[in-house]
């Protein structure tokens, strides 16, 4: 079928083939890391693919415009996909890890509220500037009515643009966006934590204490270094902006939760692989 | 007690810190046109509107920021580890780090602006000697401030990650709130200062930014004084609220309930923010009022 002939389908279309591929890749991976190291090595993959899943299906609540946000043409936060909620998800990872020490549930929970408390502030600046600095209302171009208020939104739109600001839900998917990407983040550090703690002092002859710094250090960059690899690929899967859960772009999410756990598996692997080698 | 008094006195140093970063931040990508306005710096010329705008777009503000910081405070660390001063490890760290910022917007300027030869774009040398020191300064502004209460958490407060991790962390998270608060105030409110104010810019007006002032054409150093008033503070505050309000609440409150004190106040800080703007969205639906009629909109 020529490019021509072929049905346009807004990129949004599941592709089954794919998703079984992906599937199973997943179980390959997991097999492959089984075998290499069946108790630790697995429960820290599984944390990772978990966190890799959260962080993937977070960043499609947040509403980010890009270019055409930041001329008043489109709602939305005026920056990148992947940009805004590696900032969200990395300050959530920030008081997660603080919180390490009062267990896996508590830091988690901490990481998502940190990340959340992010996006509130920042998406109530956006509104801020737009309202006080530019002296234009927020209304969304997808939707006639806000699903949460009720608002009318068409008569807000101002001519010739699509829509601006952040309308009410959009601000609430920005939080549950940086929720969901703040315990994710989090999460894949205390997996990745927890394995090195115990696997370092063997690996280096050295006390626990010795080790911790570097068990920390590393752990603490593979999380921002999946955390990046999880946001930039569902910023390929919403292809750039979107306005959040009430998106029609929102209903790809199962295809990035697919692709965020394999890839997440993959890298989670490659971080096991570095002590169980 | 005395500790708490102690990281009271920290967090408030971090958040004043954060507020310098973050203006810093916008005002120096504001001047370099760094955000997501760039994109109608980079098409003006191609719809025929040639200019004098800085267009120094080396990447999005918060991988850049990632970087320099991060290079600020590994460079930091080290000078640390030869036994020199913190407090100058962390100037001679910034510096090293804003000249490496320095070189990527000299080949951004010249790369962006001589991929547009064919549209008739000349290359100013006189615009990469007046305006990359500017944004050299207002970089290093925010680089210093971000490394600093980086190294103040981690040194004073005790947080487990080492010092360029974190700085990497913040970069990216005040690359995020810089350019998610003021990116709109520059692109719409100063690139499109001939439109309509209280209305977007429409999508046919796309490339037709400002380019004369007073006197003359207009310079990114005039963009920076102008931003720097609005977009600027918002992404000041917005910057320093979330560096101060999360380590506010985990110093004060962590140790309530074993982490659940720090949960619970987040979670009520989110709801603090979330009624603020929702009060903002209906003030504004209230007194701007509707473009159009509502049956003329849904039609």
């Amino acid at each position: 079928m020529s490019a021509v002939a072929a049905k346009p389908q807004a990129g949004g279309a599941m592709n089954p083939t794919a998703m079984a591929v992906g599937v199973v890749l997943l179980i390959i991976i997991l097999g492959a890391c089984y075998y290499v190291s069946p108790n630790l090595g697995l429960t820290a993959l599984i944390g990772v693919i978990v966190g890799g899943v959260l962080i993937g299906f977070g960043t499609h609540f947040v509403p980010v415009g890009g270019a055409p946000a930041a001329m008043g043409q489109a709602p939305g936060i005026a920056t990148g996909v992947a940009m805004l909620a590696a900032g969200a998800g990395l300050a959530g990872l920030f008081g997660g890890a603080w919180a390490a020490p009062l267990g896996t549930t508590v830091a988690t929970i901490t990481g998502g509220i940190g990340g959340g408390l992010m996006m509130a502030i920042t998406c109530m600046m956006v509104n801020f500037v737009y309202v006080y600095g530019m002296g234009i209302p927020a209304a969304s171009g997808k939707v006639l009515h806000d699903p949460i208020t009720g608002d009318s939104q068409a008569e807000f739109k101002s001519q010739g643009t699509e829509g601006h600001g952040l309308p009410f839900v959009s601000f609430v998917g920005g939080v549950i966006g940086g929720i969901l990407a703040g315990a994710g983040g989090t999460l894949i550090y205390l997996a990745l934590l927890d394995l090195y703690k115990a696997t370092f002092p063997t690996l280096m002859s050295a006390t626990h204490a010795q080790v911790l710094p570097v068990a920390v250090s590393v752990a603490g960059m593979f999380a921002v270094a999946m955390f990046l690899v999880n946001a930039v690929l569902t910023a390929y899967n919403i292809t750039g902006t979107i306005e959040g859960p009430h998106d029609p772009k929102f209903k790809r999410w199962p295809r990035a939760i697919v692709a965020s756990a394999v890839a997440s598996a993959l890298c989670g692997f490659v971080a096991i692989l570095i002590v169980a080698i | 007690m005395e500790n708490i008094v102690f990281g009271i006195g920290i967090t408030a140093l971090t958040g004043a810190l954060a507020t310098v970063a973050g203006s810093a931040e916008d005002t120096e990508s504001n001047i370099g046109s760094q955000g997501d306005p760039n994109s109608q710096v980079q098409l003006a010329p191609q719809m025929g509107f040639l200019h004098r705008i800085f267009n120094k777009a080396v990447a999005g503000e918060p991988p850049a920021y990632g970087l320099w910081c991060a290079l600020g405070a590994g460079l930091a660390w080290a000078f640390m580890a030869m036994q020199v001063n913190a407090i100058l490890a962390i100037v001679l760290g910034c510096i090293l780090a804003v000249f490496v910022q320095g070189v990527y917007a000299t080949t951004a300027y010249l790369g962006r602006t001589a991929s547009l030869a064919k549209f008739g774009q000349p290359v100013y040398v006189d615009i990469i000697k007046s305006m990359t020191t500017v944004t050299m300064a207002h970089a290093f502004i925010a680089i210093f401030c971000t490394v600093a209460l980086c190294q103040l958490i981690n040194g004073a407060l005790g947080h487990p990650f080492p010092l360029p991790l974190l700085a990497l962390i913040w970069g990216i998270a005040l690359g995020a709130a810089g350019s998610a608060t003021g990116n709109p105030y520059y692109g719409k409110e100063r690139q499109y200062q001939n439109q309509k104010f209280g209305a977007g810019v429409p999508i046919s007006a796309s490339g037709n930014i400002v380019r004369y002032a007073e006197a003359g054409e207009r310079n990114s150093i005039d963009n920076g004084f102008f931003t720097h008033k609005i977009g600027g503070s918002a992404s000041g505050i917005c910057f320093g609220l979330i560096v101060f309000l999360e380590i506010w609440r985990t110093i004060l409150f962590e140790r309530i309930y074993a982490g659940w004190g720090a949960i619970a106040v987040g979670v009520l800080m989110i709801l603090v923010f979330t009624v603020i703007d929702r009060y903002i969205e209906v003030w504004a639906r209230k007194n701007y009022g509707p473009y159009t009629a509502a049956k003329e909109a849904d039609a």
